[in-house]
């Protein structure tokens, strides 16, 4: 299935360079360029791919990979369509400069939600939708919290987020072993603030037992 | 109820504009026992009538997802119990069977058996607690007692199975965590046997009640179109008449030896999905999980209830989408995984987020008290929701 519609994609849609990748165990996907996105998902639905189930991104080191799992609900047919994005400056609260893709909203309205929680979450923008707003955390929030280089902000509305007394130090101590046991800091992804060798931090520390 | 109102944007006299009204925005919840968690909806009102709904959610946003990327596989278990909290069950299913899959392990026929059991059992209870708040929605108080009592039966027997009432961490990786003895199968017959009767009652109580059916036929009405655009599943994709459920469909688990039906939506009170249809469909399934727990009672085999898993979970690279039916609807797992200990990235697609993000469509033309008949219908959970 994967191989025919990668071969009719990229006759449809001629940006697109569809490619099936097929998987051994697990679910193969098709992926195509992401300047095409737009036109391979109208394509998809006319193809009969009626339902977007999900859309969600991975965050890999030198890329940001998007999924969109899509569902024939009278073939019962599930598609995993991938497209790679370049990942962009994000740090800060800036949509200028995250990487940008076009919005499916007007193929699918659901993708409405789920595209605003793939924005708050990995910081990508959707060019073309309709409120693109953040959906779980604060619009003023910083960061986004799904990429790997992550780091909670230290105050939000002068409330110091984190407080070390409150803290899970386990999950910090889980983090910090497996981030000597692998070794290459991309491949951890710890939230937490490593506060060993800071003394102001250190010191809150104390305080807050 | 929900007729279509133009909103009044002036008052003239002649050619005289003398009274000028306005929207009014209203705050509906995050603490609003109708929102039934913490949900704040701000609707815009002109008068009565609802002119836009707009969701805004994160009340409970925990990061779920931040949290599994750095837990190993057992450990990501009782965090998802505290997704859906009130299908704790279905959820924790859904999430070993993503992992099975992809390790390859054979589950013994006997934890077959109990997780279809603790699922149909965890449907019921879960569409319960619907029934019973959405019964309080409507005025209706009574119901609320009748069903947290068989609830409370329900609870029982997975307290006495897991040692928790709600958030269980029971179904582990390869089988279940604890036999079930035949005393607690015992209780599961009985409890079944004097529960559907009563459930038949209740629906002669209240689903042919007048004022049920006034407050919610042709009330929040989902096309079946417009639930496919949304990606809506569950009771109310099947509320608006798509025959779609993923334990016929794509069968999982041992669902494809059991007999049941899928209840649609038929508009019987009022129009094709409207709140009455989802009510209908809700009640209609847990008579078909009782079906289902009666089959399982009867073939449950004797056997060990864990299939043979590495001490240290390893899941081989790749990636994979599972979507399982739980009582609000489809749950998907996507995991990423590296060949590492912990998931490269755990993605959970909820049915209830997908749910809330239907409400504007819903709101606009409805009464205030019409919207709260609507929110309750689509049975959403906000823990699921934020995750």
């Amino acid at each position: 299935m994967h191989d025919e519609l990668a071969s009719k994609l990229s006759s449809l849609v001629s940006t697109s360079s569809a490619v099936a990748h097929m998987a051994t165990l697990g679910d193969s996907n098709v992926t195509v360029e992401s300047v095409s996105i737009l036109e391979v998902c109208r394509a998809l639905k006319s193809e009969g791919f009626n339902v977007c189930q999900c859309i969600t991104a991975t965050d890999y080191a030198d890329r940001i990979e998007l999924t969109y799992i899509l569902a024939d609900f009278t073939k019962n047919l599930e598609l995993l369509l991938k497209t790679n994005v370049p990942r962009g400056d994000g740090n800060g609260n800036n949509k200028d400069t995250l990487p940008k893709i076009n919005s499916v909203v007007s193929v699918w309205n659901g993708a409405n939600f789920l595209e605003r929680e793939c924005y708050d979450m990995m910081g990508i923008n959707f060019v073309g939708h309709p409120d693109l707003r953040r959906i779980l955390t604060p619009d003023d929030w910083q960061g986004y919290p799904l990429r790997r280089d992550y780091i909670v902000q230290e105050k939000y509305l002068d409330m110091v987020v984190n407080p070390p007394a409150k803290i899970n130090t386990e999950d910090h101590m889980f983090g910090k072993k497996l981030r000597e046991e692998i070794g290459d800091p991309k491949k951890v992804s710890v939230s937490w603030k490593d506060t060993s060798g800071d003394p102001i931090a250190e010191e809150e520390a104390k305080d807050g037992e | 109820m929900s007729s279509h109102h133009e909103p009044i944007d002036k008052i003239m006299l002649g050619d005289q504009e003398i009274l000028k009204s306005d929207l009014l925005t209203l705050n509906m919840g995050p603490q609003h026992p109708a929102t039934h968690g913490v949900l704040r909806v701000e609707i815009k009102t002109d008068s009565e009538i609802v002119v836009d709904a707009i969701p805004h959610l994160g009340y409970l946003h925990r990061c779920f997802e931040k949290h599994a990327e750095h837990l190993d596989y057992r450990g990501v278990i009782p965090y998802v119990d505290r997704m859906d909290y009130l299908g704790a069950m279905s959820m924790e299913w859904g999430y070993a069977l993503t992992i099975e899959k992809m390790l390859g392990t054979e589950v013994p026929k006997r934890a077959e058996y109990i997780r279809v059991l603790v699922a149909e059992l965890q449907r019921i209870a879960s569409h319960l607690v619907y029934f019973g708040t959405y019964g309080i929605d409507m005025g209706a108080f009574t119901t609320f007692l009748y069903c947290f009592q068989d609830r409370e039966e329900i609870l029982r027997i997975f307290e006495e199975l897991s040692g928790a009432r709600m958030l269980y961490n029971y179904i582990w990786i390869g089988g279940v965590w604890n036999d079930i003895n035949d005393d607690q199968l015992t209780r599961v017959k009985n409890f079944v046997d004097r529960f559907e009767p009563e459930l038949h009652k209740y629906h002669t109580l209240v689903g042919q009640n007048k004022i049920f059916i006034e407050r919610t036929a042709h009330v929040g009405i989902l096309t079946k179109e417009q639930c496919l655009d949304y990606g809506a599943t569950g009771p109310v994709l099947r509320g608006s008449g798509v025959n779609w459920d993923l334990r016929k469909n794509r069968p999982y688990g041992m669902y494809e030896k059991f007999d049941f039906d899928v209840v649609v939506g038929r508009g019987e009170k009022g129009t094709t999905g409207d709140c009455w249809d989802r009510y209908y469909v809700r009640i209609f399934e847990m008579f078909e999980s009782i079906k289902i727990i009666r089959q399982v009672l009867d073939g449950i085999e004797e056997g060990p209830v864990m299939g043979k898993v590495p001490k240290i979970i390893k899941v081989p690279a790749g990636e994979i989408y599972m979507r399982t039916e739980c009582p609000r609807g489809e749950l998907g797992y996507h995991l990423i995984s590296d060949g590492g200990k912990t998931p490269y990235r755990l993605k959970v697609k909820s049915s209830c987020f997908t749910h809330v993000s239907m409400l504007p469509i819903i709101a606009p033309g409805q009464m205030v008290a019409d919207l709260v008949a609507s929110i309750g219908s689509i049975d959403i959970v906000l823990g699921e929701v934020d995750r």
